[in-house]
């Protein structure tokens, strides 16, 4: 991969079958490292751009390189591509019949052919990482919101990804539990992991970003580092969003 | 919610329904004449009629004074000791001929209700178990992204569902059991497994579609191939919601397999026929056959409710 480019998309569009256009012409540039933050009304295609990224929305024109997989192209190998791209969800989509343990280490025991006990280890590892190590056992009906969703960013850890993209990821969560997922994004961002974050928490966007990348309508309208983002917007559009979030 | 006194006037209403419905039916069979003989029905679950031991040549009975059994030839010298009897019918120095009966042998057995009862749990078992995997097979005909799999379910589940059981049965032990020279035994469970088949590809289905698109995203997002996202994720998930309608599926399928009787098959409605007109006493055996088959579905259901709690854990 030439200097560190990890996702590379020129000009992608997604015409989903019912005809509506979710991304017109979306180009964008993501290194290793770095944290993206994606902000826009809801309906501007965010979910669909991150999706793009990991093949689960496949798009209808343009090019994107993800990890080297060229995914325009029919022989795209996705799954091979996934081990490389972890994805956070919005609504968590915790495996409810597994427990904590068996979520984290059942696609590393069946994808990375680990032995069940290197499974557990990682697993543990990374469950004191977010702060859960005592809910190994426990199903995810019986954790919180924002317990529930530490366990699928660490779950997302386990496969040891090269990136990972989290869907507004603190949208489902009651007030008082964001904070304790922030914090461990915070945390993976301090450390280096690249990350494309879909939010409406501009804090975060603010403290961690490197870039924060602005949608309306299916189209990126601008992108900046995050203190001429939010200080001087540039796009009208931009500033009437931040006027009604801010 | 009432209260627990009125609560138990109201089940005490219900019981009391229920008992006048059964005067009323008592009442309605007397004025028809009907004369009820239960005594007569437990012959039928439990047979303690044994064989009978007959003369092997024309002679004169001999009972000794310890109780032995014996006969002698009417013309030569031949004898016979006759053993293992439980009661003599005839009287000693009766002259008996060859072929009459002369003792009976003691034997409890299922008598022909119970017999039945069994082949109907044996046809039934069977036939559940190739109809689950037919159906598990189907259902996931059914979703799959293969078109030809797709149709070829659907084609199967619309004709089997659009068709009565009865009339299946009749081309599989007409057609089907003849040119491939199936048994009558075979013939039942091939057409009950198809039937039910059918129902639980639709069952399979609709609880692979019950589990949220967001647990295949999930799967797909960590690299899981299609067949693990559908082994490890999705078909557990699907299995707890499809337990209770699989249950009632299964329940209808002992009550469906009565229709075998058309057949050469002597299942449990088979036998409450032939012991009616041996007894003349069609109520009795009618309730008791429909009791019989209400304990094999009330024991399936009870165990469904077991497995249902077993699952409830994981919430
Ligand atoms: N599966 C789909 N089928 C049809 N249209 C869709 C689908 N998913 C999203 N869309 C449409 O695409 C547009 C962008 O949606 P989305 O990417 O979910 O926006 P956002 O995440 O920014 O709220 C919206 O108009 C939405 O209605
Ligand atoms: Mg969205």
């Amino acid at each position: 991969m030439n200097d560190g480019v990890l996702i590379e998309a020129r000009g992608i569009e997604k015409r989903y079958p019912n005809g509506v256009l979710g991304l017109k012409r979306a180009s964008l540039s993501v290194k290793a490292g770095e944290v993206v933050v994606i902000v826009g009304p809801s309906g501007s295609g965010k979910s669909t751009l991150l999706r793009t990224f990991n093949g689960l929305e496949a798009i209808t024109g343009g090019e994107i390189v993800v990890d080297g997989h060229v995914l325009h192209q029919r022989s795209a190998d996705l799954r091979s591509l996934r081990q490389r791209v972890g994805m956070v969800f919005q609504q968590f989509n915790l495996f409810p019949h597994l427990t904590v343990l068996e979520n984290l280490s059942l696609a590393p025991i069946k994808v990375l052919k680990l032995t069940a006990a290197a499974a557990e280890e990682r697993a543990r590892a990374l469950l004191k990482k977010v702060g859960l190590s005592e809910k190994h056992d426990c199903y995810p009906a019986q954790l919180s919101g924002g317990q529930q969703q530490r366990v699928a960013i660490a779950r997302a850890l386990a496969m040891q990804p090269a990136v990972i993209l989290f869907d507004e990821p603190t949208s489902a969560l009651d007030p008082e539990m964001v904070g304790e997922v922030l914090e461990v994004m915070k945390q993976l961002a301090v450390e280096g992991m690249t990350m494309c974050v879909v939010t409406h928490e501009m804090g975060f966007a603010r403290a961690v970003a490197d870039r924060v990348i602005f949608m309306d309508a299916g189209e990126i309208l601008c992108e900046d580092a995050p203190e001429a983002f939010f200080g001087a917007p540039k796009h009208e559009r931009l500033q009437t969003f931040l006027r009604q979030v801010l | 919610m009432p209260t627990p006194l009125s609560r138990w006037l109201w089940h005490g209403f219900a019981v009391a329904l229920l008992a006048a419905l059964g005067i009323g039916l008592y009442v309605a069979s007397k004025r028809i004449d009907y004369t009820w003989r239960w005594e007569r029905i437990p012959q039928y679950l439990i047979s303690t009629e044994g064989e009978d031991q007959t003369a092997p040549f024309d002679g004169f009975v001999v009972v000794s004074d310890d109780g032995k059994l014996s006969m002698t030839a009417l013309r030569g010298s031949e004898t016979h000791q006759f053993t293992g009897f439980s009661a003599i019918v005839a009287g000693n120095g009766d002259l008996v001929f060859e072929g009459d009966v002369i003792a009976k042998t003691d034997a409890i057995g299922p008598g022909p209700l119970l017999v039945g009862l069994w082949l109907t749990l044996k046809i039934s078992a069977l036939s559940l178990v190739f109809a689950l995997l037919l159906g598990l097979v189907v259902g996931l005909g059914r979703v799959s992204k293969n078109p030809a799999a797709r149709d070829l379910s659907a084609f199967y589940v619309e004709v089997i569902r659009g068709t009565p059981l009865l009339v299946q049965i009749f081309i599989v032990y007409f057609f089907i059991g003849t040119v491939l020279q199936l048994s009558a035994f075979a013939a039942g469970v091939v057409a009950l497994a198809v039937f039910t088949g059918a129902y639980v590809a639709e069952i399979v289905r609709a609880g692979i579609e019950a589990v949220p698109k967001g647990q295949t995203e999930a799967a797909q997002s960590v690299g899981l191939s299609g067949f693990q996202i559908m082994r490890y994720v999705i078909l557990p998930q699907a299995t707890r919601r499809v337990l209770p309608p699989l249950a009632g599926q299964s329940i209808n399928l002992i009550k469906d397999s009565s229709l075998v009787s058309v057949m050469a098959l002597t299942d449990l409605t088979k036998a409450g026929r032939e012991v009616v007109s041996s007894t003349f006493s069609p109520f009795e055996v009618w309730f008791v056959v429909a009791l019989m088959y209400l304990l094999l579905t009330g024991v399936l259901s009870v165990a469904v409710r077991r497995l249902e709690k077993s699952y409830a854990v994981q919430g």
